[in-house]
């Protein structure tokens, strides 16, 4: 019995001595706590160290915007010694999954980077980004461009701040055509006939994500809006106005969105190919162009990319169809990606103090701008140093006559967008003919 | 020490850890998994609100693409108990009959598959057989067969055997090394006897080794048919269950409905359907191959 009690003691020792040890580890977390919300003066070298948790999707820090993002965080904790900025990245997908899992455990980060719209939604549902106060972000130190807002607006309560202006255009590689004698294409008539003549000539036309789907959907959307002049048809369509099934002009739209998959525009691995392995085919010179977004600005300027490459990548505006009502102004244009302010943050108000200097137009949009990574959504000064690829960007968006506001799968519940995707990813898989798709993307909107 | 197992207070402590281990890990994610499946819910922490057996009957009625899930994960299923296994049993008893220093390095090369991470192994595949450079496709060309080159995994129609080939290949050594463990365990004697007794060549392997074998494959197919359902990295990371469905597995169709779509609520109905299904697997397939265990 003796041996008995003996035994029973030191088991009860050790756990308590297991339990000690966790909670002396909460503890130190306390401390931290406190330490982060008592600080006043955050230029005091002095001051106590305080650790920012920031998470994003840009994991490539020697270039592009990932270059602009790690920029404007060195200036920061340059300017404030008691700040350590430790950050967290992971590339597009993955990053918004971790997110919904972050958001899911209320994951005490600073600030994340936010996808607005459907995804930003999800996170204000959750309470776990903080509202803003627009009137913080008004005058010259922010210079935000006007409607800038309205993917980070729901219930007319602000939950983020875009970074860039976001549309969709066709980087080329000039080289491929002028060597191929392949015409530059103005009409979507001419754009199919370019594939055709470079699939005889054994070159991928056009490179896409066609893993992660999304950018089937806005391809769709520039058709709509270049066969009805109407940037609102699709938004509406979402939200139930109006009809994808019966409409014209998104019949026409599906249908020469079904002469794109015949005519093999995109490269053959395009179902698989994910971001990163639609822009290494198009960077590494092995197709002619690439359907994607204008944050992609840094690839004129991305020493890892060659020499050649790099002086022949130029932009080309989405064509216009033959008979259709939009003009090749008509912008595809919008703001999705921006940082938020995170509810359970344990430094509020040293995370807030960072997100208002990340967002000042001197420092992320001066930046993104001057490293030529993309284009601000704020008001930036023209340097005279842009590439040749900054300026036909700046070009493309100062002439738009007028924009989107929105992508249409964003504009919906995330289950719209999954759906939505889907009904594309049907479409592209060979699966299902213009009027099916149609019947799908109409089911989706409904089912939301 | 005898004494210390008789008192029932030092058998709770040594059983609580792993118990209270077992729950938090096991049980309370089920439980917690089964309310949320009666809940339309984003995610944890968005408004809720419960629905009843709304997303399970969705889900059995009209849900075609879980079923589709389904179908495809019982597939991958057959495909390692009906090609996967028997050419394991084919292979391990090949090595068996190989011995020396020959039989060490096919082992090793044998079993590389399931040394390497995942995500190399569906990288290397996407990269292998893309249609634009992969080496694949290449190799055809070179022997004259360039009309077969093809979108392996980016092609519907190829998509899902692809996928089924690439999975049996990267389980291949698992499979191997728990048949081959199971020969080494088979007394030479039985071999001797049967010889003795006229059998040779395919039959006494059919007739001694296959038998001999049994309480191995009974616990093989019940594991290649979970490992089957519970599918998920390798289609994730190369097809993500694409091109338009046709290689979606229930675990990425899962995950995607909760992240993805979040339909937080409908995707814990999903994986209460899949416990179920799960556990039905295991029975059956326990149930259909069980056999008294040649003694020996």
């Amino acid at each position: 019995m003796v041996m008995n009690t003996k035994a029973t003691r030191n088991l009860l020792l050790i756990t308590a001595l297991a339990a000690v040890s966790v909670l002396s580890a909460c503890g130190g977390n306390d401390q931290n706590e406190s330490a982060g919300s008592t600080n006043g003066n955050s230029a005091d070298p002095a001051a106590e160290q305080v650790t920012l948790r920031v998470f994003s999707n840009l994991p490539d820090r020697k270039s592009g915007q990932g270059l602009a993002e790690q920029m404007v965080i060195d200036n920061y904790t340059k300017e404030n010694p008691n700040v350590k900025i430790e950050l967290e990245t992971l590339a597009e997908e993955p990053f918004k999954n971790k997110l919904k899992a972050y958001m899911a455990s209320n994951e005490a980060l600073d600030i994340t980077m936010v996808h607005g719209g459907a995804e930003l939604n999800t996170l204000v549902q959750a309470g776990y980004v903080k509202e803003l106060d627009p009137a913080g972000y008004e005058g010259e130190t922010y210079n935000f461009l006007p409607g800038v807002y309205k993917s980070f607006t729901f219930n007319d309560k602000l939950y983020g701040l875009p970074r860039n202006s976001d549309y969709e255009v066709i980087y080329y590689n000039q080289k491929i055509f002028a060597d191929n004698g392949v015409n530059v294409p103005a009409t979507y008539a001419e754009l199919l006939d370019a594939a055709k003549q470079f699939r005889d000539k054994g070159i991928e036309p056009m490179s896409v994500n066609g893993k992660d789907l999304w950018s089937f959907a806005a391809f769709f959307q520039d058709l709509v809006i270049r066969v009805s002049g109407d940037q609102s048809l699709m938004l509406d369509a979402v939200e139930q106005k109006k009809n994808f099934t019966t409409d014209e002009s998104f019949i026409t739209a599906a249908k020469l969105l079904g002469e794109a998959r015949d005519a093999k525009l995109f490269q053959e691995s395009f179902m698989t190919a994910d971001y990163g392995a639609s822009q290494n085919l198009f960077t590494q010179g092995k197709a002619a162009m690439w359907y994607m977004g204008s944050w992609e600005a840094g690839m004129a300027t991305n020493e890892s990319l060659s020499e050649d490459f790099r002086n022949n990548v130029a932009v080309l505006k989405f064509p216009v169809v033959d008979g259709g009502k939009g003009k090749d102004t008509d912008l595809l244009a919008w703001n999705g990606g921006g940082y938020s302010l995170v509810s359970s943050s344990k430094h509020p108000e040293e995370a807030k103090k960072f997100f208002d200097y990340l967002m000042q137009a001197d420092q992320w949009a001066k930046t993104v701008w001057d490293t030529g990574a993309a284009v601000p959504a704020q008001k930036y000064e023209l340097t005279g140093t842009e590439s040749g690829l900054q300026k036909q960007l700046t070009d493309v968006l100062t002439g738009a006559t007028t924009t989107a506001g929105s992508l249409g799968l964003d504009y919906g519940t995330p289950k719209f967008k999954d759906d939505g995707q889907n009904a594309f990813g049907k479409f592209f898989a060979g699966g299902s003919t213009p009027e099916e798709l149609l019947a799908d993307l109409q089911k989706a909107a409904e089912s939301q | 020490m005898q004494k210390v197992f008789n008192n029932k207070m030092a058998i709770f402590l040594f059983v609580f850890p792993g118990i209270l281990l077992f729950s938090l890990t096991f049980l309370v994610p089920i439980v917690l998994s089964t309310y949320y499946s009666f809940r339309d819910t984003l995610a944890p922490g968005t408004p809720s609100a419960f629905i009843g057996f709304a997303n399970y009957t969705e889900l059995l009625f009209h849900d075609t693409r879980f079923w589709l899930a389904l179908r495809n994960a019982v597939l991958l299923g057959l495909g390692f108990i009906f090609i996967q296994h028997p050419i394991a049993i084919f292979f391990a008893i090949m090595l068996d009959r190989l011995g020396g220093k020959a039989e060490k390095w096919f082992r090793t090369i044998f079993f590389i598959p399931c040394v390497i991470s995942v995500v190399v192994i569906s990288k290397m595949w996407l990269s292998l057989l893309d249609p634009t450079f992969g080496a694949f496709n290449k190799l055809l060309d070179t022997l004259g067969l360039g009309f077969l080159k093809h979108a392996w995994l980016g092609d519907s129609s190829t998509a899902l055997v692809t996928m089924l080939f690439i999975l049996i290949w990267a389980g291949f050594g698992w499979g191997l090394l728990f048949y081959y463990a199971g020969l080494k365990g088979i007394p030479d004697e039985m071999y001797e006897a049967a010889s003795l007794d006229g059998a040779s060549g395919f039959k006494l392997q059919l007739r001694i080794t296959v038998p001999l074998l049994s309480p191995v494959i009974t616990v093989q197919i019940t594991l290649a048919m979970i490992t089957a359902l519970k599918q998920m990295e390798t289609v994730f990371l190369t097809t993500n269950g694409g091109p338009g469905d046709s290689t979606q597995f229930l675990a990425v169709y899962l995950y995607n409905k909760a992240f993805s779509a979040s339909q937080y609520g409908y995707a814990n109905a999903i994986s209460i359907l899949f416990i179920v299904v799960c556990l039905l697997a295991t029975y059956l397939s326990n149930k259909l191959t069980r056999s008294d265990a040649t003694e020996f």
